[in-house]
């Protein structure tokens, strides 16, 4: 039997309210609670080697569940673990800046992925290849348009290796071409990662890589099951043509 | 058995030592981060001064002509001030001007890199030590006006000079306490941010930053209020520093500013690690 890597236990997570001096004192008499409960109880165990998916409307708590697990939140209640070196793709090219240079943006994005100088500079010379900027890799990427950010992006973030990898709707991003490549690289970085948890709206892709697909509803984990169970019952709860 | 995948027992995401280790910690932390804190002060520094003509050399540009300015007003309002003053107050502008940007930006070091916080993780202590560094470099930078200077005033250059770079190290890290202490609530309360500004307006004329510690001493009660603070030691050392003695400044003053520093870092640390995950929600 293979070993849970990722554990939920009964995690539920709120988002405070900011609010106003009055409504402060308002509510502190009334003991009103304005916090958002984004997380109810979830239960969830991945287990290592597994490819998991989840869906859910916009808003349901599906990225909700990924932050939590790679730490960005700290539930407020029940506990999550895990095995192992995770890292989470979510927003291609986050913290790019426009001044630099696609290489020094390309080390940078990489270092705030979590990589340390040794594997990026070995990564390098891969990652200009596959961003295939020819010559615009040593000009400031302010004057990429977004298809080339996202590229370059892509290709710094799918150079990675961790143990769990948390994907984020990052597919879908420039021409035919490009979408097809990346995601035969996503593809090829998931069979070489361990363990991968993938949230997207793009069913025919669960259906093809998830092993277990979870449904996301309103901050509850629903069910978990196949991808077509899961996908239908997506359907009933969100109500739409199946 | 995989080898890529090491099984061992699971740990809880985000688990964090004892808070009392805080302060060393983040330290810690810090230092197994330097590549990243590497990438993000220069991705700081080019972003600072781009499509100018002068670039960098705004660094010092900018004090010297407040400094103009100020010894015209001073001039105005005392008469005849000393020759050097002009050059007092530029250090003064220089040091203090460290201290209060550092301040401001890691006060809004956590609500400045929201996006950044929504989607990746990393120690968040990276963000107030990355904007504290960068501000560092680039006072150290405005530093070269320190040579024309020692030329046109005819000054000594001396190995007491290094008590410049002293000084605004010692000021960089009055201000990443504090800053970390704030850094968290700023997230809940911009109020913070606000009165942070106002902080280092007030603090701009309450530091010696348009006169001296010589001048306080001449003034009774009010030069003896003058040696609580803390920023006082880091302007008088970079001003000693300059005109190249060794500094009179009795050493119960330094100790008090240099202590002021390590307590607020421990204080500042521990918070910083205690809320910054609460805190984080609020953004």
């Amino acid at each position: 039997m293979k070993k849970s890597v990722i554990i939920l236990n009964n995690v539920s997570l709120y988002f405070p309210k900011v609010i106003g001096f009055l409504s402060l004192v308002r509510n502190f008499f009334t003991k009103k609670n304005t916090r958002f409960n984004a997380l109810k109880r979830v239960n969830l165990e991945v287990k290592s080697g597994e490819v998991f998916g989840l869906i859910g409307k916009n808003g349901s708590g599906k990225s909700t569940i990924l932050r939590v697990i790679s730490g960005i939140y700290p539930p407020d209640d029940g506990e999550c673990m895990v095995v192992g070196k995770i890292s989470l793709l979510a927003g291609i090219g986050t913290g790019f800046s426009p001044h630099q240079t696609g290489v020094e943006n390309a080390l940078l994005y990489g270092s705030i992925l979590g990589h340390n100088e040794k594997a990026m500079t070995d990564k390098l010379d891969e990652i200009i290849e596959f961003s295939e900027l020819g010559d615009f890799i040593n000009q400031p990427i302010r004057t990429y348009s977004a298809g080339m950010k996202a590229r370059l992006g892509l290709a710094v973030a799918s150079a990675i290796e961790p143990d769990i990898l948390l994907i984020d709707e990052v597919l879908g991003v420039g021409d035919p071409q490009f979408r097809e490549k990346s995601k035969k690289r996503i593809l090829d970085l998931v069979s070489r990662t361990g363990t991968v948890v993938i949230v997207s709206h793009s069913f025919g892709l669960m259906k093809e890589i998830c092993d277990r697909v979870g449904v996301v509803h309103k901050g509850h984990l629903v069910m978990i099951g196949s991808p077509e169970e899961a996908i239908s019952t997506y359907y009933e709860l969100t109500g739409g043509i199946s | 058995m995989d080898e890529a995948t090491p099984h061992t027992e699971p740990v809880e995401v985000g688990l964090k030592p004892s808070l009392f280790k805080a302060p060393f910690y983040t330290l810690k932390q810090s230092f197994n981060n330097k590549f990243l804190i590497r990438n993000l002060v220069r991705r700081e520094l080019r972003g600072r001064y781009r499509n100018s003509v002068l670039g960098y050399t705004w660094t010092f540009i900018e004090p010297s002509l407040l400094a103009v300015v100020y010894y015209f007003l001073f001039y105005m309002l005392a008469g005849n001030p000393d020759e050097l003053y002009a050059v007092w107050v530029l250090v003064g502008i220089i040091i203090w001007g460290c201290f209060g940007k550092s301040l401001q930006a890691t006060v809004t070091s956590l609500t400045g890199n929201k996006n950044t916080i929504h989607l990746v993780y990393f120690p968040r202590i990276v963000f107030p030590v990355t904007t504290v560094i960068g501000n560092i470099v680039l006072t150290l930078m405005s530093c070269i006006v320190v040579f024309p200077i020692i030329l046109i005033f005819d000054l000594p250059f001396t190995h007491h000079l290094l008590l410049i770079p002293i000084s605004i190290f010692l000021a960089g890290f009055l201000a990443i306490g504090l800053g970390i202490l704030l850094a968290p609530l700023n997230c809940i309360y911009r109020d913070i941010e606000h009165f942070i500004r106002f902080v280092v307006r007030a603090g701009f004329f309450v530091s010696p930053v348009m006169w001296t510690y010589e001048m306080a001493l001449d003034r009774g009660m009010f030069g003896e209020a003058a040696m609580f603070n803390p920023m006082l030691t880091p302007i008088t050392l970079a001003r000693h520093g300059l005109e190249g003695k060794a500094s009179t400044l009795p050493h119960e003053v330094i100790i008090f500013s240099v202590l002021f520093g390590l307590i607020m870092w421990i204080i500042g640390s521990i918070l910083f690690e205690k809320f910054e995950r609460q805190a984080v929600k609020y953004l």
